[in-house]
């Protein structure tokens, strides 16, 4: 990395000499570990290592961006100069696009990690995923597709901009998936999820990752087994923590992406039902307060600031049941006359930074999830799901629970399959009348941009109720 | 050029330090995208990569690496790493090895145009051209991305293979809408500048926008639904993975113990062709440098083959399809093969039905029974009585993907090659007619 500091700052000098208005240099270091099995058998190893300079100017008030892994001062020089002709070229029918004032900041910050992932052997990263396998076989219950995947990597990224920002930022990462399917006779079930935190090999120690495994079998097994078929109607519902955090991030964060807002992902995932001039419209019922929040310490989503130099900071995007702010980066802040709230990210150093969440959730209420279900007479408690989907706008959305449960005079009683809530946003928050403190946060890769971007998140909030609800 | 030396310093060395199966690649690439929005260009990107891959076997234990780094030193420093490795790593007791070569190639017609290489700022009047002509259209809004490219891979394995393809393509994609509720989108992607056809798409999308002016809601219930080549490519898209035998194997396909079963409709017979003329993912070789060929995986409804690599066909006792992915076979681009309805004899052919032109966010609740559910977006119509009639909004696709290739009643006689957001390896499909599909909304 210090060896080449020096072409992100000859970046930026070249770029302002050829006539930017702005120009910033992100240089990535990432060195990534990944390890697969499938049904007990090591698919592969991998590791790589990538190391490369993203840079994004303005040129006749057009941006302009490109990425180069070369790392020679003649090779940037070239790039750069054939990208801001292109650049420039292009503004003839180009936006004119503003950024908005931001403040320079210098910071060297860290995640810090108990356990380094360098000091971890790969064989004991294996042996995570081939101990919970043996723990699964030894369940006796019939899981025909196992797949299980654990990743690592630590990413240090210099980013300089011609405003005077100079931020170095080392964030370690670890993850693992699963897919698992659940047999039973001739039925099958099956059942994806992935956890994720900023820091080190501790986490994947504290997740346990056999128990989380076994647990999932035992719990979809049982569901498979037991379940009875889902009744159909009007009836409450209580979603547990991994629906809500699907909820709010489908409904309550894509939405209030000021990009879709303003169209700029029109023809990629889309724009937004939510105009500028609805802040402050009740969008839900007084209980629902959700916010997007990169400083959670260990969070998938972490950073202390964001792509363009903004630090970082909690956004509080439905406030007591009202559309209250949205997520901006520099240039979309123009148009509301705002200053960016840092929520510019970039999942590599080849690709744009754009307008994304980090880590979204609703916020905890005063109830407990027994005294949730206690008021419930006659209902559904949706513990995890499988299927879902929402529209381009993030109007109309559908959770097909995994794990569930009848709810029946305030008492759970037996397992459900496949219960299915398909509702518009509106109703979907008009209808919570309670929320738990019980908060747990999840972990996805977000996709959006073109070419794609698959970016770190959490998601998640405490189990909530919706009262009379349409239950297919 | 020296990173292909650094490839055969670095097989040579890794085969001398004793690993038995070694791939290298050497892959470069230079793109350019021009993103707009909003009738206006947002923003041009400018990519240049260069990328080693390293796949090595040793006692049936499998490790990988890429990278971006291209000197001796990072090479020595890879092969030392990779051994070090290779060494802690569990065996693969399903790997059988790769392809034995020499092999012949034969170039892929139409995969090369030096003008797609030396287009420069023509990209943005292309980009204006199609604005315009929605606009012309009756479009208020447009949306999208031109990107082109112009790549080289080299490759070379332990087991006599040496191989290049150069390659070109260009990728157009358009959203024209009217307001929030009246839009349509439209793809376009070749291998060569003279076949992308920017006005023809630009005027579909604008076309599909301005019909769909104040769209109504519609019933819950059964509908026959007619397909957009872009919206069915959506589906078989999704369903093209099934063919690989990894994903057979590790319990994500519908199609388990189908080979040689009729579980489709008489009408469908679907390829995988990675020689196709003007093929957006065409290459001469696949990931084991084998000659890539035109495989059949569905003969009037019953299939015929997954996708494999040298090593699950051995394990299958069969041939590989030319499939490699390494450890994931997969495929190169899905055809269905064409029928002999024109659109509008499809649409005559309906009685109570939709038309519907795109589709996105396609979830599965279960992979394996196909059970799934999808969003058409864009221009939606409702079909009554053979006639086109208004637009409707705000319904999903919930259904069974075999139910769907089994309810397959007629395939419509032009096709389209689709590559899109959703549609990540390009598809050839024509309009197509399926009955019953399970319609649902928010009630």
């Amino acid at each position: 990395m210090e060896e080449n500091k020096d072409l992100a700052d000859f970046a930026i000098q070249h770029a302002i000499e050829l006539g930017c208005e702005y120009v910033e240099a992100r240089l990535e270091h990432t060195n990534a570990n990944g390890f697969v099995i499938k049904n007990g058998i090591p698919q592969i190893s991998s590791f790589n290592k990538i190391s490369g300079l993203g840079i994004r100017f303005l040129i006749n008030k057009e941006l302009g961006f490109l990425s180069t892994n070369d790392l020679k001062k003649e090779v940037i020089k070239r790039l750069l100069e054939k990208a801001i002709k292109s650049t420039k070229v292009g503004s003839r029918i180009g936006e004119e696009t503003k950024l908005a004032d931001e403040e320079a900041h210098k910071d060297v910050y860290e995640v810090k990690q108990k356990i380094k992932l360098g000091n971890v052997d790969p064989e004991e990263k294996m042996k995570i995923l081939l101990d919970a396998e043996k723990e699964i076989m030894g369940l006796k219950i019939n899981v025909p597709g196992r797949f299980i995947s654990l990743s690592d990597q630590v990413t240090t990224e210099y980013l300089v901009n011609s405003d005077g920002t100079q931020l170095l930022a080392t964030v370690p990462k670890v993850s693992f998936f699963y897919f698992l399917t659940i047999q039973e006779n001739t039925k099958t079930s099956q059942r994806y999820w992935q956890y994720g935190n900023s820091g080190g090999f501790e986490f994947v120690k504290k997740w346990n990752v056999a128990k989380i495994l076994t647990d999932e079998v035992m719990a979809q097994h049982k569901n498979l087994k037991q379940g009875i078929k889902a009744p159909k109607g009007k009836m409450d519902l209580v979603a547990a923590p991994q629906v809500v955090g699907i909820m709010v991030h489908e409904s309550a964060g894509h939405p209030y992406e000021a990009d879709r807002i303003f169209g700029r992902e029109a023809a990629q995932a889309g724009e937004s039902f939510i105009s500028p001039d609805m802040v402050n419209t009740i969008i839900g019922s007084d209980v629902v307060n959700v916010v997007d929040d990169p400083a959670i310490e260990n969070s998938y989503g972490f950073y202390k600031y964001d792509n363009e130099g903004t630090k970082a900071r909690r956004k509080w995007l439905i406030k007591e049941g009202k559309i209250n702010e949205f997520l901006h980066n520099r240039e979309t802040a123009v148009y509301m006359d705002l200053k960016s709230n840092g929520s510019s990210r970039a999942v590599d150093y080849d690709k744009e930074s754009i307008v994304r969440m980090s880590n979204t959730f609703m916020l905890p209420g005063d109830y407990s999830e027994e005294e949730l279900i206690e008021g419930v007479k006659h209902g559904i408690y949706m513990k995890n799901f499988m299927e879902w989907n929402i529209d381009d706008k993030r109007l109309n959305q559908k959770y097909v629970g995994a794990e569930a449960y009848l709810i029946k005079n305030g008492k759970i009683t037996d397992h459900v399959i496949s219960p299915k809530l398909e509702i518009s946003t509106p109703d979907l928050y008009n209808a919570v009348d309670a929320v738990a403190k019980n908060t747990e946060f999840h972990s996805g890769n977000c996709g959006k941009g073109e070419p794609m971007q698959a970016i770190p998140v959490w998601f998640g909030g405490p189990s909530i109720r919706l009262r009379n609800v349409r239950i297919k | 050029m020296e990173a292909e030396e650094i490839a055969n310093y670095t097989k040579n060395q890794l085969l001398k330090k004793g690993a038995d199966d070694v791939i290298v690649t050497v892959g470069t690439d230079n793109s350019t995208q021009v993103k707009f929005a909003n009738n206006k260009i947002n923003v041009t990107k400018t990519w240049d990569t260069i990328e080693l891959g390293i796949f090595l076997a040793k006692d049936k234990k499998i490790v990988s690496t890429s990278i971006k780094d291209f000197s001796y030193r990072t090479a020595n420093d890879t092969i030392l790493a990779l051994m070090k490795f290779v060494k802690s790593a569990k065996p693969n007791k399903e790997y059988e090895g790769i392809a034995e070569g020499p092999f012949k190639y034969k170039e892929i017609e139409d995969s090369f145009d030096k003008k797609i290489i030396d287009m420069n700022d023509k990209s943005i009047d292309l980009v204006e051209q199609g604005i315009n002509k929605a606009l012309e259209i009756g479009a208020k809004r447009t949306a999208g991305n031109l990107e082109f490219s112009n790549s080289k891979i080299y490759l070379i394995t332990s087991n006599n293979v040496e191989a290049t393809d150069k390659s070109t393509s260009i990728y157009y994609s358009i959203r024209a809408l009217v307001n929030k509720h009246a839009s349509g989108h439209m793809v376009s992607v070749s291998r060569v500048l003279d076949k992308l056809s920017i006005n023809d798409t630009a005027r579909e999308a604008a076309e599909i926008a301005t019909q769909s002016i104040n769209p109504k809601y519609c019933d819950e219930g059964q509908y026959d639904v007619l397909f957009h080549p872009y919206a069915f490519a959506n589906l078989l898209f999704n369903l093209g993975g099934n063919f690989s035998v990894f994903f057979v194997e590790s319990g994500l396909s519908c199609l388990q113990n189908s080979v040689g079963k009729k579980i489709m409709s008489e009408n469908v017979s679907l390829y995988d062709d990675g020689t196709l003329k003007n093929g957006f993912a065409s290459s001469k070789f696949d990931a084991e440098g084998v000659p890539t060929q035109k495989n059949v995986l569905v003969d009037k409804g019953v299939v015929k083959t997954y996708l494999h690599n040298t090593s699950s066909a051995k394990r299958y006792n069969t041939n590989t399809t030319a499939n490699a992915g390494l450890i994931v076979p997969e495929p190169h681009t899905l055809i269905l093969q064409n029928g002999s309805y024109s659109k509008d004899e499809l649409v005559q052919e309906t009685k109570r039905g939709i038309y519907i032109t795109n589709l996105w966010y396609t979830r599965f609740q279960n992979v394996q029974t196909g059970e799934f559910s999808t969003i058409p977006r864009d221009g939606i119509f409702y079909i009554e009585n053979g006639k086109l009639k208004n637009p409707i909004k705000g319904i999903r696709i919930s259904e069974n993907l075999l139910n769907i290739m089994k309810n397959i009643s007629a395939v419509g006689e032009n096709s389209l090659q689709i590559k899109g957001w959703e549609v990540e390896s390009p598809v050839v499909t024509p309009y197509v007619l399926v009955k019953n599909i399970n319609i649902t909304k928010p009630l």
